[in-house]
C-alpha cells in the first residue's frame, strides 16, 4: 500500500465521472474499487478524498445519488451520471487529452527546442 | 453557474445539518460493510477484514470531517459556533460584558452622533440640481474694509447683463412679512427673491409653480411660494392651497406654489418666498445700498477661477463707469456650499477629532478589560491548544468574541445617536444651522456599522494575539504574566495621555467662554426686556406719523406700573442687525470719505433703557426735534478713531456723500462702546441720531427696550396692551431679555464647549476606570505576595504606598506625554480661544490637579483593599 500513489489533485473528479459513465450507477465503495482496478492497482483512493469529491460533483449537479440495494443485498447509496455530467465527462476528457498531449511533446525525445 | 449552485447547496447544508449528518454516517457505514464483506469473501477473518478495510480507506472520523467541510461552509460553520460560544462566555461574565458594552456603546454612539451632526452641517449635498456648480457672489472693497459684502441691486443687474460665465444669476434678501388673520398679525420668515431664483437652483415645486422672471418687478409681484413646513404648520397642509390669497403686511398675495419637503434655503425651515416687487429703476439707480445675496450657476465648461477672472473684469468696467459708487469695488466668488459651512468647519473639525480620540480611549479601555480577562482565561486557552486548536483558530475565536461585544455596543451606540439627535434638536437647535436636516439617515447608520466593525480590530487584535500565545499551561495564573501587565500599563498610559489632551482642550474653551461672558457688553443686561415692532408702510406712510406713533408707544408704556424706563431704537446691541450709512467726519481727508458708519436712530431714553454709560457731553433729549439743529451721539470707538483723543463733543459729521446737501450734524455726546455683532468682535465706530431727526419712513422695524422691576412677562404683557391701544395690528416679535441676548450671542461657543467638555469628561472617566481596573487586578493577583510582605512586617502605610506607586506610574507617564501632546495640538484651536493663549498656565495646572485627584481616587480603592489583606488567609489560600 505504501508504494501506491494517492490520486492527484484535480483528476479524481474526472475518474469518478468516467467510471460512472462506463459502469452505470455505483456506490462509493464500488467507485473506489473500480478506480483502483482501472489504474492497475497503482492508485489508492481514500474515503477522506473520495466523499468530498462525490459531494462536490453532486452539488455541482454532475451526478445524483439515491439509496438502493447492492448485489449482495446491502443498503448502499448509489451515484449516477446526470445529463450535465455526461457533457462534463466529454469536456474534461478533451481538456485532459490536450493537456497530456502538450506535456507529452515536452517529454518525448527528439523534439527538443530547435 | 454550477459553482454558485454549489454555494447555495452548501448554505443549505449549513442549515439542515442533522439530517445530512445521519445520511453521511449511514453511507460511510454501508460502504465499510461492503468492504468488509469483500475482505471476508477473500478469506479473511471478520476482525481482520474490518481492520484492513479501515486501514485502507483511512480513518472514518477524518473522512467525515472532510465530508463535513465540503457539505457545508466550514468558515461560516465555525464562525457561527464561535459566536454562540462567545455569547455563552460573555453571559457568564456579566460584569465584564456590561462594562465593555456600555463603554463601546458610548464610543460608537458619540462617534455616530457627531458624524450625523457633521453630515447635516458640513457634508450633505444641498438639495439642488448639481449643487457643486452654484456659487455665491459678494462684493469686496478695501476702502470700506469689505471682504464679502452683499451686493447693490444695480451692480447685480449689470453682472446679469455683462457676464458670460453663468447660466443664471439670482438674488434674494431676508424680508420678514406679517400674515394677517385673526388677532395680532403673525410674523413669517420671508425671503424676497428674483423670479429666476428657483430656476437657478434647479428645483421644482411640490405643488403649483415657481416664479417667472417678470414677477421680480412691481405690478406682477403679488405671488408667494410656501416652504413645506410653513405649508404644513400654518396652512395645515391644505392640498388646495395653490390659488388661495393671503394678506402679507397689508398687501394681498396669491399662493402659486409649495416647495418639496427636502427643499432647503438658508435661514429657517418655515419660510415664505415672495418676489422683490421692485420698480425696474431700482436695478439702475441703487448702486449705493448693498443688500442682495447673489447666487449664480456656473456654465458647465467654466471653472470657478475662470469665472472669478471674468467677473473681476466686469467689476473693473463698472468701476470705470461709476466712479462715484464703485471705486475699488471688486467681486468675490465662493462655492455656495462652502459659504454656508465655512464658519462651522473649524469647530466641527475639532469636535470630530475629539470624538475620534474618545473612541481610541474606549478601544484601549476595552482592550485592557480583555487583557485582564484573558489572563484569567489562560487555562482555558492552554487546554484548547492542547486539544489541537491552532493559534489562528484561537485568535479567530477571540476576535469573534470582540465582534460580539462590538455588535452589542454598536446597537447601543445607534440608540444613543438617535437619542442624541432629539436632545440636540431640543437643546441646541441654533448650533446646527440646517437643523431641519439633522437626521439619522442611511449614511449615518452605515458609518455606525463601519465603526462597529472597525472597533474589534482596534481593541481585539492585541489582546487576542497576546492571550493566544502558547505556553500558558506552565503559567498557573498565579502572578499574572509580567508581559501582560506591562502591556496593560502601556494602554492605561495611552488612555491617560489622550484624555489629558481632551481635558486641556476643554479647559481652554471653558476659560474662553467664561472670559467672553464676563466681558462688559457695554450695556446692562439685567432686568431689561426687548422686542421688535414693524411699522408697515401702508399704515405709516409719512415720517411724522411714524415718529408720533413711536413717541406715543414709549409714553404709554412708561405709565405702566413696574416700568422704570423705556427706550426705542432701530436696532439693539447683539441683535444681529446693523444699519450702515456713508458718513464724512469733519476734518478728515477725502481718503476717509465715504467711510461707512454704523448708524442707529434712537429715542432720548434709549441709553438709559439699555444701561449704556454716557462718557462725555450729554444724552439726547426731548428738545432734539425735527426743527432743532441736527445732533448726534457717537460711541467711544468713533471718538477714539476719528478725533484721536481730542474731545469729540462739538465736532461735526456729515451723513451721505460729500455732494449731498445734508447739513453738518454736531456731536453732543459720547457713549460707552456697546458690543455690536458678537461679544468677541471689536466694536466699530457707530453714531446714534435722534429718531425725530432721522426722518423715519414707513416699512420700519424698531426695537423697544423696557427696564423695570416687574417680571419680563408682566412688562411685555403691559407693553402689548399699550401698543394695541395705539395700533391693534402691531405685532410684538423677537421678545427677549437682554441677559438672554448676551447668552445667545455666545451660543455657538457654548455648544462646542459643552460637547468638548462632555467628551473630555467621558475620556477622564474611562481613563480612571482603566487605571482602577489594572491596579485592582494586580492587587488581586498579588494577594499572596502582599500577605507575605505583611507577615514579614511591612506596615500598612508601606504597602499602601507600594500599591499606589504601582498604579500612579502609568498615570504619570501618560500625563507627561499628554501634556506635551496638548501643547503640540492646542495651537490648532487658537481661533476658537478668546482672551487666553493656547499655552494657558491656569488650564494646564487645573488639568494636572483634576487628573491627580481622579487618579488618586482610582488608585486608592485597590490600595485600601491591599492593606486589608489578612496574611493568614492569603497564605492559606494557595
Amino acid at each position: 500500500m505504501a508504494n501506491k500513489a494517492d490520486v492527484w489533485q484535480g483528476t479524481l473528479a474526472l475518474m469518478v465521472l468516467k467510471t460512472l459513465q462506463t459502469m452505470g450507477p455505483l456506490h462509493g465503495y464500488g467507485i473506489a474499487r473500480r478506480i483502483e482496478q482501472t489504474s492497475g492497482d497503482q492508485l489508492s483512493v481514500n474515503y477522506g478524498t473520495l466523499y468530498p469529491a462525490l459531494l462536490k460533483l453532486e452539488q455541482e449537479g454532475y451526478i445524483s445519488s439515491e439509496w438502493g440495494v447492492s448485489d449482495n443485498n446491502r443498503k448502499a447509496k448509489f451515484y449516477r451520471l446526470t445529463r450535465a455530467g455526461q457533457k462534463q465527462v466529454a469536456k474534461e476528457a478533451r481538456e485532459w487529452e490536450q493537456a497530456t498531449a502538450i506535456i507529452a511533446r515536452f517529454l518525448s525525445p527528439g523534439e527538443e527546442r530547435s | 453557474m454550477r459553482r454558485l449552485r454549489a454555494v447555495f447547496l452548501r448554505l443549505g447544508g449549513f442549515v439542515r445539518k442533522r439530517e445530512w449528518e445521519r445520511d453521511m454516517s449511514a453511507e460511510l457505514e454501508s460502504n465499510l460493510q461492503l468492504h468488509i464483506a469483500d475482505n471476508v469473501r477473500a478469506g479473511m477473518s471478520p476482525e481482520a477484514s474490518r481492520r484492513a478495510a479501515v486501514l485502507e480507506f483511512g480513518g472514518l472520523a477524518s473522512a467525515k470531517e472532510h465530508y463535513r467541510d465540503r457539505k457545508s461552509l466550514p468558515l461560516l460553520e465555525t464562525v457561527a459556533q464561535d459566536l454562540r460560544y462567545a455569547a455563552r462566555t460573555l453571559r457568564k461574565n456579566p460584569g465584564f460584558t456590561m462594562v465593555a458594552i456600555l463603554t463601546l456603546g458610548l464610543g460608537i454612539g458619540a462617534n455616530t452622533a457627531m458624524f450625523s451632526v457633521a453630515q447635516a452641517v458640513l457634508w450633505r449635498p444641498l438639495p439642488y440640481a448639481r449643487p457643486d456648480r452654484l456659487v455665491e457672489i459678494t462684493e469686496t472693497n478695501p476702502l470700506k474694509h469689505w471682504t464679502h459684502t452683499v451686493a447693490a441691486p444695480a451692480n447685480f443687474a449689470d453682472w446679469q447683463k455683462m457676464n458670460t460665465v453663468f447660466t443664471g444669476i439670482a438674488a434674494y434678501y431676508p424680508n420678514d412679512v406679517f400674515l394677517s388673520g385673526q388677532g395680532e398679525p403673525q410674523r413669517l420668515k420671508g425671503i424676497a427673491v428674483t423670479g429666476n431664483l428657483f430656476g437657478v437652483l434647479g428645483v421644482v415645486p411640490l405643488l403649483g409653480r415657481t416664479f417667472r422672471d417678470e414677477e421680480t418687478f412691481e405690478g406682477k409681484s403679488r405671488v408667494a411660494i410656501l416652504s413645506y413646513n410653513l405649508w404644513q404648520v400654518e396652512f395645515a397642509g391644505d392640498p388646495h392651497i395653490v390659488g388661495r390669497s393671503i394678506s402679507l403686511t397689508g398687501k394681498t398675495y396669491d399662493i402659486v406654489g409649495v416647495m418639496p419637503r427636502n427643499f432647503f434655503f438658508p435661514g429657517h425651515d418655515k419660510q415664505i418666498y415672495i418676489p422683490f416687487g421692485f420698480k425696474p429703476s431700482i436695478f439702475v439707480e441703487h448702486r449705493r445700498p448693498h443688500y442682495l445675496n447673489v447666487i449664480a450657476r456656473l456654465r458647465d465648461d467654466v471653472s470657478l477661477e475662470h469665472a472669478s477672472r471674468q467677473m473681476t473684469a466686469v467689476a473693473s468696467r463698472l468701476e470705470q463707469m461709476y466712479p462715484d459708487t464703485n471705486t475699488k469695488m471688486g467681486v468675490r466668488l465662493d462655492g455656495f456650499h462652502n459659504t454656508l459651512t465655512q464658519e462651522k468647519r473649524p469647530a466641527m473639525a475639532m469636535l470630530l477629532s475629539a470624538v475620534c480620540v474618545l473612541f481610541l480611549i474606549v478601544c484601549s479601555n476595552v482592550a485592557n478589560l480583555q487583557l485582564g480577562r484573558a489572563a484569567a482565561r489562560g487555562r482555558e486557552f492552554s487546554i484548547r491548544q492542547a486539544l489541537g486548536a491552532g493559534r489562528g483558530r484561537l485568535v479567530r475565536q477571540l476576535l469573534i468574541e470582540s465582534l460580539a461585544l462590538s455588535l452589542a455596543g454598536g446597537a447601543l451606540g445607534l440608540a444613543l445617536a438617535v437619542f442624541a439627535r432629539s436632545a440636540l434638536l431640543r437643546w441646541a437647535p441654533a448650533a446646527i444651522p440646517r437643523y431641519a436636516e439633522l437626521r439619522i439617515d442611511a449614511w449615518v447608520v452605515l458609518f455606525g456599522a463601519c465603526v462597529t466593525l472597525l472597533a474589534p480590530l482596534l481593541f481585539g487584535i492585541v489582546p487576542a494575539l497576546a492571550s493566544s500565545r502558547a505556553d500558558a499551561l506552565r503559567d498557573r495564573g498565579e502572578t499574572g504574566s509580567r508581559g501582560g501587565r506591562s502591556l496593560r500599563n502601556v494602554l492605561v498610559g495611552c488612555e491617560v495621555a489622550l484624555s489629558v489632551i481632551l481635558v486641556v482642550g476643554a479647559g481652554l474653551l471653558i476659560r474662553s467662554l467664561i472670559q467672553l461672558e464676563n466681558i462688559d457688553p457695554g450695556f446692562n443686561p439685567d432686568r431689561a426686556v426687548s422686542f421688535r415692532l414693524f411699522l408697515s408702510e401702508t399704515r405709516y406712510a409719512k415720517s411724522e406719523h411714524t415718529v408720533r406713533a413711536i413717541q406715543e408707544i414709549e409714553r404709554r408704556i412708561r405709565t405702566e406700573p413696574g416700568v422704570q424706563v423705556v427706550g426705542i431704537g432701530l436696532v439693539l446691541p447683539l441683535q444681529g442687525m446693523a444699519w450702515t450709512d456713508d458718513a464724512t467726519v469733519e476734518g478728515h481727508a477725502p481718503g476717509d470719505y465715504e467711510r461707512e458708519l454704523r448708524h442707529n436712530a434712537v429715542t432720548p431714553n434709549f441709553f438709559r433703557a439699555t444701561g449704556t454709560r454716557l462718557v462725555r457731553g450729554r444724552f439726547l433729549n426731548a428738545f432734539d426735534t425735527e426743527r432743532s439743529p441736527p445732533v448726534t451721539l457717537v460711541n467711544e470707538s468713533l471718538a477714539k478713531n476719528y478725533f484721536r483723543g481730542a474731545d469729540a463733543v462739538g465736532k461735526r459729521i456729515k451723513f451721505g456723500i460729500d455732494r449731498d446737501p445734508d447739513p453738518w450734524v454736531t456731536v453732543v455726546g459720547v457713549v460707552a462702546d456697546a458690543k455690536q455683532d458678537s461679544m468677541s468682535a471689536r466694536v466699530e465706530p457707530e453714531v446714534y441720531v435722534p429718531l425725530t431727526q432721522s426722518g423715519p419712513e414707513g416699512g420700519l422695524g424698531i426695537t423697544v427696550v423696557i427696564r423695570g422691576s416687574a417680571t419680563p412677562d408682566a412688562l411685555v404683557a403691559a407693553a402689548r396692551r399699550e401698543i394695541h391701544a395705539v395700533d391693534k395690528d402691531l405685532a410684538l416679535t423677537d421678545v427677549i431679555m437682554l441677559r438672554e441676548l448676551v447668552h445667545e450671542s455666545v451660543g455657538d461657543q457654548r455648544f462646542r464647549t459643552s460637547l468638548l467638555a462632555g467628551f473630555a469628561g467621558c475620556a477622564l472617566f474611562l481613563a480612571a476606570l482603566g487605571v482602577y481596573g489594572v491596579l485592582a487586578y494586580s492587587v488581586a493577583q498579588r494577594t499572596r505576595e502582599i500577605g507575605v510582605r505583611m507577615a514579614l512586617g511591612a506596615s500598612a502605610t508601606q504597602l499602601f504606598r507600594m500599591v499606589l506607586r504601582d498604579g500612579l506610574r502609568p498615570v504619570l507617564a501618560g500625563s507627561i506625554v499628554g501634556l506635551a501632546g496638548a501643547y503640540a495640538v492646542t495651537g490648532l484651536i487658537q481661533s476658537m480661544l478668546f482672551g487666553i493663549a493656547p499655552v494657558d498656565p491656569p488650564t494646564y495646572l487645573l488639568t494636572c490637579a483634576i487628573l491627580a485627584a481622579v487618579a488618586l481616587t482610582a488608585c486608592a480603592v485597590p490600595a485600601a483593599r491591599a492593606i486589608r489583606v489578612d496574611p493568614l488567609v492569603s497564605l492559606r489560600e494557595q
